[in-house]
C-alpha cells in the first residue's frame, strides 16, 4: 500500500537516511526500531510526506507522493494519514470531542457530523463522559487516548505514531497502545510505530530496526 | 551573580530568546524616547517663552524709577507676522535682554535677521517704510521666541512714543515668563495617548517568550530553584533588555527632539537647545522606565512562582468577572465631573488618562464574551478555534488590540474636536476682509488718515484712508449703543452689509427709533438730542457672523460732539495690501492695524497647528499599534508552536490557520475600535465644552469622517495580524522540530 524505496535524507553534513526500501501494508502493525539518532522519526516524517525526501520514492496506492506540493501532501496526510505523538499535541484550548472532530472539521465536514464522530470515537476508546474536558484535566494517557481518537476519526489509511508512549507508565502505556492497536484494526487501519521499547516492538508482527540511516534488520513477517 | 550568568547564557545559545529580548529592547528604546521627547515639551515652551518675554510691555519689573517706555504692537507682511516693539529709554544703564545689542535710539531700528532678510528683498513701500530710522543692528537667537521669527525694534525720544506706551522699571526679566498653556495641556494629552501604545509595545514584545520562559522557570523551579531565584533570574532576563533599550532610547533622543524642533508651532519652529529635559528627570526616567518593565515581567510570574507544576501542565483559566465592565462608567464619570469643574486641568487629563486605562480591564472582558458567543455558535474550525482562544485567554487576545484601541480613541477624540474648532472660528467683526483699520485717539484720526491718503498718492496707490469718529447713543444711565459717524455708502464699502442706503440717517439691525437718544463722544460724555425727525433705516450684514455697527452720518452729528476715540480704515481692494498697510502704519506710528483677514488667517494657522500635531501624534499612535499587534500575533503563533506544528503536520493548510489566527486578531479588533471610537467621540465632545464656554451657540459638529479612525484602526489590526502567514510558514518549514 505505502512504499519507500531508496529513500534518503540528509540535514547538512549529518546523514539521517542512506537508502532505505520499506513496505507497509494494509492493516498491518509495524515497529520501527533503533538507537537514538539513527533515523527513525526521519523515516516516519519522510514516509508521512511531512518531509520530503533527498533521494528516492515513496507511493500510496502506486502514486508518487514525493513529488507532489506540500499543499497536495498536507491534503494527502488529512485525508490518508493519521499522527499520534508523544505529547499529544493537542489544542489546549479545545475540549476533547472538538479536538477529535478538527480533522473532519477541516477537511469541511458539517459540525454536526464531525461531533458525532468524535463521540463516537472518544467512546470506543473509553472516554465517554469526558468530550467536555480540555487537554489539561486529562490524564496523559486520557489524553493520549484523544489523540488516537483524532488520528481515527477521519478513518486513514495509515497511522504514523512517534514514541506514542514514552510519556507515559508502563501499564498505562501498555493500555494506550492496547487501544491504539485494537482500534486500528478495528477500522482496517495501518500502524506505523517508531518506539524505543523493545518490549513493544516484539509484540508486534513486524518490525524493522535502523542504524545510521539503514535497515539493519527486519523481525517478522506480515500478518 | 548565578541569575544574571544564566540569563546571559540563554541569551547567548536561543535565537528567538535573542529575538525577543531584541525587540523587547526596541520597545522600551521607543516608549524611553517618546516619554524624553513628551517631557521635554513643557520645557520647550518655557524656553521660548523665556526667550521673549522681554518683548512684552507689561508684566513683572523691578523695584525703582521707570527706566524706559515700552509699547508692542504686532504687524503682519505676507500673513507673517512681525513684532514691534517700540521703546524710548528714560535713564541710562538699562540692563538689557539677553539677544538685544544695544538700545535703539531716536531714528534706530534693531531687525531681527529674519525681518533684515525681508526688508531687503521687499521694495521699500512695501515693508521697510514702516520703520522709521536706520537699521543699526540685528537680534539674537536669544532674544527670539524662534529662529524665523520677525522682530523689530523701533527706537524713539520718550516724547515721540506712542500715547498708549507702558512706563517700566527694565524689561520684562524672563524669570517671569508663562509657558503656553494650550501647548502645555497638548503635551499632557500626548504623554497620556503615547505613553500607553508605548507600554503595550514593550508588553508585546515581552510576551514573545513568556510561555517559553515560564516552561524554562518551571523547570528551574523542579529542580529545585527557590521563588526568588526565579524571580532574581527574570529581572536580570527582563532588566538586561529593559536597560539597553532605555540607554538606546536616551541616545537617539536628541534625534527625536531634532525631529519635533522641525514641526512649527505658534508661527515658528524651534531653537535646537529648547527640547532639553534637566539631567535629574532624565536619570529618573532611565530608571523608572526599566523598574517598570521588569515590574511588569516579575508580576507575570505568580503562576510559575506559586506552582511549577501548574506552569509546565496545561491549565484552565479562570473566567473573567463582570465588574470589569464598571471600570468604563466610573472612569467616564470622573472624567465629566472633572470637565464640569473645567477648573484644573490635571484633574481632566488624570479622567482621560483613567478611560483609556479602564479598556484594560473592559477589553479583555468583552473580548471573553465575543469568544463565548462565537464558542456557541461556531460554524467553521477557524471560528471553533478563534472563539476558544478568545475565551480561554482573552487578555493575551485583547492585548494584540490594546494599542489599536488607544490609537482609535486619539483619533476619535481629535476629530471629533477638529471639525468642532473649525465651527467655532470666525468672528472678527463686521469688516470686509480686506479692510485694514487702526485705533486711534478721536481727534488723531483725521491726521492719520490725512497722512495715509499722502502716502498712498505717494506710492501710486488709487486707495483712501477714512477717518472714522466713534460716538455713543445714549439711552440714559450710563447705557447706550456704539455709533460710527460715517456715511451709508462709506459704511458699505467697509463693512459686510447690504448696499441699501438711502440718504442721511441712522442705520441699524436694531433702532427703530431715536426719540429720547442723546449723542456724545463718550460714553461719560455730555448728550446732546439728535436732531428731530432723524430717520432710523436698516442695515443688513450679509452673513451671520456678527451684527453691523449703528451708522450715523456725518450730515446729522450735532455740533460740539468731540469723539474721544476714533478709527481710520482702508480698503485694500484692487491694491497691494502690503504697500496699503505701510502707509497706515507709518501714518499711525506703529500702532497695531486690525484686518479680518489675517484674524482669520491666525484662526487658520492655529488649526494647522493643532491638526499637525495631532496627526503626528495619531501616526505615532497607529504606527506603535500596528507594531504592538503584529508583534503580539507572532508571539501567539510563537506560543503555540508545537500544536500548530502538529496540526500542520497533520494535514491542516497554513491557510486554515492563518484564518483563525487572522480571525481572532479580528472578531477583539473589531468591537474594541467600535467601542473605542465612541469613547474618543465621547471624549472628544467632554474636552470641547471646556472650549466652548461662552460660546453656546457653536455646537459641536460630528461628521462622517469619524468612523476614518475605526475603520483605519480594524485595517491596522487585519494588516498586523496578516504576520501570522510568514510567522506559521516558519513552522511549516519544520513542523515538528523541538522549540
Amino acid at each position: 500500500m505505502l512504499s519507500g524505496r531508496g529513500l534518503a535524507k540528509r540535514y547538512g553534513e549529518q546523514v539521517a537516511l542512506a537508502g532505505v526500501d520499506i513496505d507497509i501494508h494494509t492493516a498491518e502493525a509495524l515497529a520501527v526500531v533503533g538507537p537514538s539518532g539513527s533515523g527513525k522519526t526521519t523515516l516516519l516524517h519522510v514516509l508521512a510526506g511531512i518531509l520530503r525526501p533527498d533521494g528516492g520514492t515513496i507511493t500510496l496506492h502506486g502514486q508518487r507522493i514525493e513529488q507532489l506540493s506540500e499543499t497536495k501532501r498536507s491534503e494527502l496526510r488529512r485525508t490518508e494519514f493519521g499522527f499520534v505523538f508523544q505529547q499529544g499535541m493537542l489544542v489546549a484550548e479545545l475540549s476533547a470531542e472538538e479536538n477529535v472532530a478538527l480533522p473532519m472539521l477541516l477537511g469541511g465536514a458539517r459540525r454536526k457530523d464531525a461531533i458525532a464522530a468524535a463521540r463516537e470515537w472518544l467512546g470506543r476508546l473509553g472516554l465517554a463522559g469526558r468530550e467536555a474536558a480540555r487537554p489539561g484535566e486529562l490524564s496523559g494517557g486520557q489524553a493520549q487516548r484523544v489523540a488516537i481518537a483524532r488520528a481515527l476519526t477521519h478513518r486513514p489509511k495509515v497511522i504514523f505514531a512517534d514514541e506514542p508512549t514514552g510519556a507515559l507508565d508502563t501499564v498505562t502505556g501498555g493500555d494506550t497502545m492496547n487501544a491504539l492497536l485494537s482500534a486500528a484494526s478495528e477500522a482496517g487501519t495501518a500502524v506505523v510505530i517508531v518506539t524505543h521499547d523493545v518490549e513493544l516492538a516484539g509484540s508486534l508482527p513486524r518490525s524493522v530496526v535502523i542504524r545510521d540511516g539503514r535497515i539493519a534488520e527486519q523481525v517478522g513477517v506480515r500478518r | 551573580m548565578i541569575p544574571v550568568q544564566l540569563a546571559f547564557k540563554v541569551l547567548r545559545a536561543d535565537r528567538r530568546t535573542r529575538t525577543a529580548t531584541a525587540l523587547t529592547a526596541l520597545g522600551v528604546a521607543v516608549a524611553t524616547g517618546l516619554v524624553l521627547l513628551l517631557l521635554s515639551l513643557p520645557f520647550a515652551t518655557q524656553a521660548r517663552a523665556e526667550r521673549a518675554v522681554w518683548q512684552e510691555p507689561y508684566g513683572s519689573q523691578g523695584d525703582g524709577p521707570p527706566t524706559l517706555l515700552v509699547e508692542a504692537s504686532t504687524d503682519f507682511t505676507g500673513g507673517e507676522q512681525i513684532d514691534r516693539i517700540d521703546v524710548a529709554a528714560l535713564a541710562d544703564g538699562i540692563e538689557l535682554p539677553d539677544g538685544v545689542p544695544e538700545l535703539p535710539g531716536q531714528g534706530e531700528v534693531l531687525v531681527s535677521p529674519a525681518l533684515y532678510q525681508a526688508i531687503n528683498r521687499l521694495p521699500a513701500e512695501q515693508l521697510a517704510d514702516r520703520f522709521p530710522g536706520t537699521i543699526i543692528g540685528t537680534l539674537g537667537d536669544d532674544a527670539l521666541r524662534f529662529p524665523e521669527q520677525m522682530v523689530a525694534v523701533v527706537g524713539h525720544s520718550p516724547d515721540r512714543m506712542p500715547s498708549t506706551a507702558n512706563e517700566r522699571a527694565g524689561f520684562v526679566p524672563a524669570s517671569a515668563a508663562e509657558v503656553d498653556p494650550v501647548l502645555s495641556l497638548l503635551a499632557g494629552v500626548g504623554v497620556v495617548v503615547l505613553l500607553v501604545p508605548s507600554l503595550v509595545l514593550v508588553a508585546s514584545s515581552a510576551r514573545l517568550i513568556a510561555a517559553r520562559r515560564e516552561r524554562r522557570l518551571a523547570a528551574l523551579r523542579l529542580a529545585g530553584a527557590t521563588p526568588r531565584q526565579v524571580v532574581t533570574i527574570t529581572a536580570a532576563e527582563t532588566g538586561i533588555a529593559a536597560v539597553v533599550g532605555a540607554l538606546l532610547g536616551w541616545a537617539v533622543s536628541p534625534l527625536l527632539r531634532m525631529l519635533a524642533g522641525l514641526v512649527p508651532w505658534d508661527g515658528g519652529g524651534w531653537m535646537a537647545g529648547d527640547f532639553r529635559v534637566p539631567a535629574g528627570l532624565t536619570a529618573l526616567v532611565l530608571v523608572v522606565v526599566p523598574v517598570l518593565v521588569v515590574l511588569a515581567a516579575v508580576l507575570g510570574l505568580r503562576r510559575v512562582v506559586n506552582n511549577p507544576v501548574g506552569a509546565v501542565v496545561e491549565h484552565t483559566p479562570k473566567p473573567l468577572r463582570w465588574w470589569r465592565l464598571l471600570a468604563l462608567p466610573a472612569a467616564g464619570l470622573f472624567f465629566f465631573v472633572a470637565i464640569d469643574r473645567g477648573d484644573d486641568a490635571t484633574m481632566v487629563l488624570l479622567g482621560l488618562a483613567l478611560m483609556i486605562g479602564s479598556a484594560i480591564l473592559v477589553g479583555p472582558y468583552v473580548t471573553s464574551v465575543i469568544g463565548g458567543f462565537f464558542v456557541q455558535r461556531w460554524r467553521k474550525p477557524s471560528g471553533l478555534l478563534a472563539g476558544r482562544r478568545l475565551r480561554n485567554d482573552p487578555r493575551g487576545a485583547y492585548r494584540a488590540s490594546a494599542g489599536v484601541v488607544l490609537a482609535v480613541f486619539t483619533g476619535s477624540m481629535a476629530l471629533t474636536l477638529m471639525p468642532s474648532f473649525d465651527a467655532m472660528a470666525g468672528g472678527g467683526g463686521t469688516y470686509r476682509d480686506s479692510v485694514l483699520m487702526v485705533e486711534s485717539a478721536g481727534e488723531r484720526a483725521g491726521e492719520i488718515a490725512d497722512r495715509t491718503n499722502a502716502a498712498l498718492a505717494r506710492y501710486g496707490v488709487a486707495n483712501r484712508a477714512i477717518a472714522i469718529p466713534e460716538v455713543v447713543l445714549q439711552t440714559g444711565g450710563n447705557s447706550g449703543y456704539f455709533a460710527l459717524v460715517m456715511t451709508c455708502e462709506d459704511a458699505v464699502s467697509v463693512f459686510r452689509v447690504q448696499d441699501g442706503c438711502d440718504g442721511p440717517g441712522v442705520y441699524s439691525d436694531d433702532l427703530t427709533d431715536v426719540d429720547g437718544l442723546q449723542v456724545s463722544g463718550s460714553y461719560q460724555g455730555q448728550g446732546v438730542p439728535l436732531p428731530p425727525d432723524t430717520p432710523v433705516k436698516p442695515i443688513t450684514q450679509t452673513d451671520s457672523d456678527g451684527s453691523p455697527p449703528v451708522i450715523v452720518d456725518p450730515s446729522l452729528l450735532p455740533a460740539g460732539i468731540t469723539a474721544e476715540d476714533g478709527r481710520v480704515v482702508v480698503d485694500t481692494a484692487g491694491a497691494n495690501p502690503e504697500v496699503v498697510r505701510t502707509a497706515l502704519l507709518g501714518a499711525a506710528d506703529g500702532a497695531s492695524i486690525y484686518s479680518r483677514g489675517v484674524y482669520l488667517g491666525g484662526q487658520h494657522d492655529q488649526l494647522d497647528d493643532l491638526r499637525r500635531v495631532t496627526i503626528i501624534g495619531v501616526t505615532v499612535a497607529a504606527v506603535l499599534a500596528g507594531c504592538s499587534a503584529a508583534i503580539a500575533t507572532a508571539g501567539s503563533v510563537m506560543d503555540r508552536r508545537r500544536t500548530l506544528g502538529a496540526l500542520m503536520a497533520a494535514g491542516t493548510p497554513t491557510n486554515v490557520l492563518a484564518r483563525a489566527l487572522r480571525m481572532e486578531a479580528a472578531l477583539p479588533a473589531l468591537v474594541a475600535t467600535i467601542g473605542s471610537g465612541l469613547l474618543g467621540m465621547i471624549a472628544g465632545l467632554g474636552l470641547f465644552s471646556l472650549f466652548q464656554e461662552g460660546k453656546d451657540n457653536v455646537a459641536a459638529v460630528l461628521s462622517p469622517w469619524l468612523a476614518a479612525p475605526v475603520v483605519l484602526g480594524f485595517a491596522v489590526a487585519l494588516l498586523a495580524a496578516s504576520v501570522c502567514t510568514p510567522a506559521l510558514n516558519r513552522v511549516r518549514a519544520e513542523p515538528l522540530a523541538d522549540e
